[in-house]
């Protein structure tokens, strides 16, 4: 176990130093940089001089790269170059709301995909199974931004239940307890249906064809004749094998906790990472880049280890 | 020019008065009902595109959306005048109560209010006037209109309340350039090492004295700004709050204006304009705003370097026809250098006409025919194809590239558009890797044509990226920049405007009007070029 520890944190760590190098040298190679991008065409050319000798612009693309692999394994990510805070900071402020989307959203991505794909087995093949089965196959297939305009439009346009965007309305910065909370709670609604709408459909279809083959399995046949109910064969014998596969699922979503969706926080004005490494890309902020970049690979890194871990320890005929 | 007056295109606003949630009424107003006329009260919300990136203009890239807000946060010695229309712009008194000239014109002596305090309390001095001069001067700073101050040597503070600006020449523009850019507080910011600026997060060491004060500030999402009790021009403002929400889709803003959920858009676009000027609770205002766009020629590269070429192609494109297809009407052609709504506008120029026999012409002249008849104009073997550039994300641009590119092919001329990532793009602009780019610019208030049509070098023409040059351009714009009479300014300027439109080194295409969509219940904002929120402190819900 030590030595697997120790195994996958060594590949990790090759891995993050790959991508962080990868993308230094993707970003430093665009064309532009922070200071054709920050100032008005009309901005003297000293005073972007000035800019670019300050962040270092000014020296090989080498050198750069170095002082910033030494300071980031000192663990100082540096400023950011248009937020003028550490990196650290405006990670920390982005990554909070997109994580509380997306485990929210992931939680009812699983939840809904289990219910979706258990209502279908009660009979397969039957009315039900394909009629859900139309319905989970339009959800994964309809486009993030189609889902969320058509819920905005719906819930908070046409029939005003819900607010529109951000994370809370005006009256909620300035509210305290229970009022802010339940605030956040109402502008969590249309966002984290979002999210969980996308995946749901994904979740139950695997789900369902997984499920499919394990109650033909003689375990579970076994189990039906010792006198099992259907219901119970299905929800404590088949299921929990057929949630195998969802775990290496839930494990490559890990990322999407931290990295987030850009689409998805363009529409609800939702100020998570997306948005945050987007504005960042195009404004050849480099020192924010690299560090959203880091703590996705990380992300990954970590997601592929717990994945391996839960799998291990539900599945005895896998070792780690 | 002066950047620091400038507006970027890409930044919007929008106000609202407060919906929360959904469920909630907007923000009661404390005045009685009925009452009519500005009243106390009201929570106004700001949507924007972006929210602030700091809250020391000087650390900043000088974004203009940004300095409109600090202009609600941070004294000015003096309020430019929206009246670039009829002469230079006047000032009215802010901080500074009066001021007066030396007789030599060299020294501007400026009076400032006892009773202005920043929100600890502390009074706003003559030392704060100076220590904002200091930053705006400082290397390590290098804050975007360092330039603007080159001619005030130094700023010296003869009392608390007193304070003089010492000018190294006179010139028309002394006023302005003393008053530009924001007093900032050297008693909380001083402390900061000039080389730890760029770096320093002064949101932690905030302290303001303006008609508002930040009350909240949730980074990318929410920055509530309250009603300053302590503010001199009370009992104004009259609104209590003004929220911003950070908004970044453009039809998402719109959608809440509509919805009722915000109540201001301030860059509505022209296809949208129709449908806020049905709405019966929005009220759309248009006024000429200081944005025009063009497309860019690189002067310095062939065939562009022949006047008659870049003439003969202004000529081939329908710009009223293109105009009115991508501006719904609400926009101008442009003329020349100078936009036609400030005074320095030579009011005898008319945009070129759409002439395709003047076109073909003169490109006959310059050499270019269709010898081997394929429909495309060649000279030398080598037929006219050109790449014209233009920045992602913008999609008016995109409509444009693509009519210039169909008028063109009329006279023979392949036109390729060319979509660029914005840096990428404004990379090469700046390395002079380009054939043409739709570009634009925002207008400064000051007439100064020396950086964007003077020859480039290492002091002038700096934002002269098509490479224009013109030796008698060049003379009369120093000598325009020199006359302190704006009289005789005018006719040195009237002049500029001829020649440069006879050269085309651009051809000159929109004038943009700014188009806000505002809800009826709020009254009393007069917009104008300057600020959307010129007059913030006389708005207030209506009955």
């Amino acid at each position: 176990m030590a030595r697997w520890a120790l195994r996958r944190a060594a590949a990790g760590g090759v891995l993050l130093w790959l991508v962080a190098t990868l993308t230094f040298a993707l970003v430093s190679l665009a064309p532009g940089d922070v200071a054709s991008r920050l100032s008005d065409a009309r901005i003297s050319p000293a005073v972007r001089e000035r800019w670019r000798h300050d962040f270092g612009l000014d020296r090989p693309l080498a050198s750069r790269y170095a002082s910033w692999l030494g300071s980031a394994l000192s663990g100082d990510l540096g400023s950011s170059w248009t937020h003028h805070r550490p990196v650290t900071a405006v990670l920390a402020e982005s990554i909070p709301n997109t994580a509380l989307l997306a485990s929210l959203g992931l939680l009812l991505e699983i939840a809904g995909g289990v219910a979706f794909a258990l209502a279908q087995l009660r009979r397969p093949h039957g009315t039900a199974d394909r009629f859900i089965t139309v319905v989970t196959l339009t959800a994964y297939a309809l486009p993030t931004f189609l889902v969320a305009l058509g819920l905005l439009y719906v819930f908070s346009y046409s029939l005003h239940w819900l607010p529109s965007s951000h994370l809370l309305s005006p009256a909620g910065e300035l509210a305290t307890g229970w009022a802010k909370t339940r605030d956040l709670l109402a502008h969590l609604v249309l966002p984290v249906l979002t999210v969980g709408i996308a995946g749901m459909g994904a979740v139950a279809r695997y789900l369902r064809g997984s499920l499919l083959d394990e109650r033909t399995q003689g375990y579970v046949v076994a189990a039906r004749a010792r006198g099992c109910s259907e219901t119970r064969a299905l929800l404590t014998h088949a299921l929990p094998n057929a949630m195998l596969p969802l775990i290496t699922m839930i494990g490559l979503s890990l990322p999407f906790l931290v990295s987030g969706s850009l689409v998805i926080e363009v529409v609800f004005s939702w100020p998570g990472m997306g948005q945050a490494m987007y504005a960042a890309a195009l404004a050849r902020d480099v020192p924010l880049l690299m560090g959203g970049t880091l703590v996705a690979t990380l992300a990954v890194v970590v997601g592929n280890a717990l994945a391996d871990l839960a799998y291990a320890a539900v599945d005895p005929r896998v070792r780690v | 020019m002066n950047p620091r007056h400038a507006r970027s295109p890409l930044v919007a606003l929008g106000l609202a008065m407060v919906a929360s949630a959904c469920s909630d009424k907007p923000y009661p107003a404390t005045a009685p009902d009925g009452a009519e006329g500005p009243r106390r009260g009201g929570q106004c919300v700001v949507g924007a595109l972006a929210d602030v990136s700091t809250f020391n203009e000087y650390q900043s890239a000088g974004d203009s959306y940004e300095l409109q807000l600090m202009e609600l946060l941070f004294p000015s010695l003096m309020v430019e005048q929206p009246d670039f229309e009829l002469h230079p712009p006047s000032f009215a008194p802010s901080l500074a109560t009066s001021w007066e000239f030396s007789q030599d014109n060299r020294v501007i002596t400026f009076h400032l209010r006892p009773d202005a305090r920043w929100t600890d309390g502390v009074p706003v001095t003559a030392n704060d006037v100076r220590f904002t001069y200091l930053v705006q001067k400082d290397e390590r700073i290098g804050a975007p209109g360092l330039e603007i101050k080159d001619y005030i040597t130094d700023v010296e503070v003869k009392d608390a309340h007193t304070v003089a600006f010492h000018f190294s020449r006179v010139y028309p523009y002394q006023l302005m350039d003393a008053n530009d850019g924001h007093i900032i507080p050297e008693h909380a910011w001083g402390k900061v090492p000039m080389d730890k600026w760029r770096a320093t997060d002064f949101e932690e060491i905030l302290v303001t004295s303006g008609p508002f004060r930040v009350a909240a500030h949730n980074p990318q999402q929410t920055l509530i700004l309250e009603r300053d009790p302590a503010w001199w021009g009370a009992p104004r403002p009259y609104l209590d709050r003004l929220v911003l929400r950070v908004i970044p889709d453009i039809a998402s803003q719109l959608a809440q204006l509509v919805a009722g959920e915000i109540h201001l858009v301030e860059v509505v676009p022209p296809r949208e304009a129709g449908r806020i000027r049905d709405h019966t609770e929005l009220e759309l205002v248009e006024y000429p705003s200081r944005r025009w766009g063009f497309v860019a020629w690189n002067n310095r590269r062939a065939p562009f370097t022949d006047r008659r070429v870049r003439k003969a192609l202004s000529l081939a494109v329908n710009r009223k026809a293109l105009v009115d297809s991508v501006y719904f009407g609400h926009a101008r052609l442009a003329v020349g250098p100078v936009l036609s709504s400030m005074w320095a506008f030579n009011r005898n120029l008319a945009p070129l006409p759409y002439d395709l026999a003047q076109a073909r012409a003169l490109l006959a002249e310059a050499g270019w025919r269709d010898s081997d008849g394929d429909g495309i104009l060649d000279r030398g073997g080598k037929p006219f194809v050109f790449d014209l550039a233009y920045p992602s994300a913008n999609s008016l641009r995109a409509d444009m590239a693509v009519i210039i590119q169909a008028d063109l092919a009329r006279v023979g001329v392949v036109c390729r558009p060319q979509q660029v990532e914005y840096a990428a793009l404004l990379a090469r602009l700046d390395a002079g890797q380009f054939d043409a780019s739709i570009s634009a610019w925002a207008e400064a208030t000051k007439v100064d044509l020396t950086a964007p049509w003077t020859t480039p070098s290492d002091t002038q023409g700096t934002s002269n990226f098509m490479g224009y040059s013109n030796p008698e351009v060049d003379r009369l714009i120093a000598a325009a920049r020199e006359e302190a009479d704006y009289a005789r300014a005018k006719v040195l300027l009237d002049r500029i405007q001829e020649i440069i439109v006879d050269d085309q080194p651009v051809t000159f295409i929109y004038e943009a009007n700014d188009l806000v969509g505002i809800s009826r219940r709020i009254r009393g904002a007069d917009f104008n070029a300057l600020s959307t929120f010129f007059n913030i402190d006389e708005w207030y819900w209506g009955p």
